[in-house]
């Protein structure tokens, strides 16, 4: 699904000294895979969920999505692979203001494959217990509610692989085990889940873990599925 | 995206900030507005101003005769201009010129006290011949108009004017009748179909014609005329007939080479001419400041879209991390900064229409919609969101979905 070799991302500060945010970073995930991405802040692990997200690219080395070499693409191609093939779940949920739950889930639908379909967006509304709550704000939803929307917004362009970063990082810990829930649903349905975390509750409902520090693959281990139901 | 999603996109934004989308509306509001009084304006000044000289003049296609150097100004009378032209002048004119068709003779005088029973007029007295229906463009209402045989034998008759008959015969029925005009009694012979504004606004209605004849012999005791009306064949050879009239008219009065004309020859279309252009530069100094207020307009749609687009960075770094390309991103806001100004001018061209019926009715003319223009000012208001969109979309577009999306 992912295959990363020898991927280097250096930035360059505001006084203009280099950052070396990854260091010849290079492995596999295969399809279907849970995946945990853990390290402390700084080790690199936002720089390259944005790099397997197609939004930044790599300073130097390859990155294969479902085969497909993205080295050297235009942003438009990397805008259809994003809508094609990715679904975001981030931290801070990123709704849109003044906006219906119903309007959110519809966004990534005017960038994708299909057209804006009313029916579908209600449908992953219901499919994430939020049917009834189609026509409310974000601002009358509760954090967890306002995820649920996310997690259905990442959805609804049906795209094999969903990114999280931090998803459960500004929620109480029942709201978080309801995402969590909910993400690992989409993983028994065969899609690769890829989550960047610090919190062991979260990476408990994980298969593999890949550990960075200082811009570099401190480990990579499988691990026991910790969480039940 | 498709366009269609794009336009929905924007309409959202616009509804959701209506304060923000309201300013950004203003100035294009304004400047539109004031584009559609003016061109509405300028087009009904200039045909007003048409239909009055034409009014006072009658016809495009004559030239005009009147006595002194052109110092005269407004109407001739009697009391304002030399004793130079002759009615032995008209008659040659007529007779020895093959280019002039016909010639109509004006004597004329103002606030002539007229006197019916126990009822006071002071209208303006206008010795004419008989040809002046035929160039002036007047129309005889009620009775008939002065013949060549009133002409001949210094006949008292007199034609009445609409605001006159309305003063001394307000139930209507003059022909007739006997009035008096000074100490002179004449006798009614016909009434003149209203001829409207004239130039000034006033009334052309407040007047009197009597043969030219008997206002020389009878009435005033004058041998000068003060104006006369040429009819030429060929309209499209004026030029040359002014020149030869001009001539002839120098030969008759005796003037020197090196002396100056001692009348005026004025052809109405050169009149005209310089009427339109007047009018024409006015609207062009009011149109540029029309169009500085639109740039302001769209000066304030840029400022405030580069304002938005930073308050909307997180929207940007969202809609690009759910597949948007940098080109939808400035699609959607060139299309937001369009439709908001073609609101805008929508608004300002309704505005604009009701602005005109205002100004015309305190003007008290009939409004007349300059639709022709519409579609350039139309096209002006979307251009002008398109001009000033590119920028602030060309921004929007540079937003790092990264960053944006850092919390």
């Amino acid at each position: 699904m992912i295959e990363v070799k020898h991927l280097a991302k250096t930035y360059r500060r505001g006084d203009g000294t280099p950052v070396e945010a990854l260091k010849d970073i290079s492995f596999l995930i295969e399809p279907g895979e849970f995946v945990t991405i853990r390290g402390p802040s700084g080790s690199g692990k936002s720089s390259l969920l944005n790099i397997v997200g197609c939004l930044d690219q790599p300073t130097s080395g390859t990155y294969r999505l479902k085969g497909e070499e993205l080295s050297g693409y235009s942003d438009r191609q990397l805008s259809r692979v994003r809508a094609w093939k990715i679904g975001f779940v981030f931290q801070s949920f990123h709704l849109m203001p003044r906006t219906t739950a119903l309007e959110n889930v519809e966004i990534p639908m005017i960038y994708g494959p299909g057209r804006v379909d009313r029916k579908r967006a209600i449908a992953a509304l219901e499919r994430v217990g939020l049917g009834k709550r189609a026509l409310h704000y974000g601002t009358e939803l509760s954090g967890g509610e306002q995820q649920r929307v996310a997690i259905a917004r990442a959805l609804i362009n049906d795209p094999p692989l969903i990114l999280a970063d931090e998803p459960t990082g500004n929620l109480d810990s029942a709201a978080g085990a309801d995402v969590m829930g909910m993400l690992r649903s989409l993983h028994q349905e065969g899609r690769t889940v890829v989550l960047v975390t610090h919190d062991d509750a979260v990476a408990a409902y994980a298969e593999r873990e890949i550990l960075f520090k200082d811009g570099m693959l401190a480990s990579d281990r499988k691990i026991a599925v910790l969480a039940t139901d | 995206m498709r366009i269609n999603s794009g336009i929905g996109i924007a309409w959202r934004s616009m509804s959701r900030n209506r304060l923000r989308t309201f300013f950004m509306m203003a100035g294009v509001m304004i400047g539109i507005c004031s584009l559609t009084i003016l061109d509405s304006v300028g087009e009904n000044t200039k045909r007003e101003t048409m239909k009055r000289f034409k009014n006072m003049i009658g016809t495009f296609d004559t030239v005009i005769i009147r006595p002194g150097a052109g110092k005269t100004r407004g109407m001739v009378s009697l009391t304002n201009v030399p004793p130079t032209l002759k009615f032995e002048d008209a008659a040659a004119i007529a007779t020895e010129l093959p280019e002039v068709k016909q010639v109509a003779l004006l004597q004329n005088a103002f606030d002539i006290d007229v006197k019916y029973k126990d009822k006071n007029v002071s209208p303006a007295i206008f010795g004419v011949s008989a040809n002046w229906l035929d160039l002036r463009g007047d129309q005889v209402a009620a009775g008939d108009f002065i013949s060549g045989e009133d002409m001949q034998s210094l006949a008292r008759v007199a034609i009445l004017g609409r605001d006159v008959l309305s003063v001394l015969f307000p139930e209507g029925d003059a022909i007739g009748k006997a009035i008096r005009i000074g100490d002179v009694p004449f006798e009614v012979k016909g009434v003149l179909a209203s001829r409207g504004a004239g130039p000034g606004g006033g009334s052309l209605d407040n007047l009197i014609l009597v043969p030219v004849t008997t206002a020389s012999k009878r009435l005033f005791n004058r041998d000068f005329l003060t104006m006369l009306i040429v009819e030429l064949r060929d309209p499209e050879k004026s030029d040359a007939a002014v020149a030869r009239i001009r001539a002839l008219l120098r030969q008759r009065h005796h003037i020197a080479a090196s002396a100056l004309d001692d009348f005026t020859l004025t052809s109405p279309q050169a009149v005209m001419a310089q009427v339109t252009e007047m009018g024409s530069t006015l609207s062009t100094i009011l149109k540029g400041i029309a169009t500085i207020a639109m740039f302001i307009g769209g000066a304030v749609i840029m400022s405030l879209m580069l304002i938005s687009v930073s308050d909307r960075r997180k929207e940007i770094g969202l809609r690009r991390s759910v597949g948007a390309s940098r080109r939808d991103i400035l699609l959607q806001f060139i299309l937001e900064a369009s439709l908001v100004s073609s609101f805008g001018g929508l608004i300002g061209i309704v505005l604009g229409l009701g602005g005109t019926n205002l100004v015309a009715g305190l003007e008290h003319l009939p409004p007349i919609f300059a639709f022709q223009a519409l579609e350039s000012t139309a096209g002006l208001s979307v251009g002008l969101g398109l001009v000033f969109g590119i920028y602030p979309a060309w921004r929007a577009a540079q937003v790092d979905p990264v960053e944006a999306l850092r919390t």
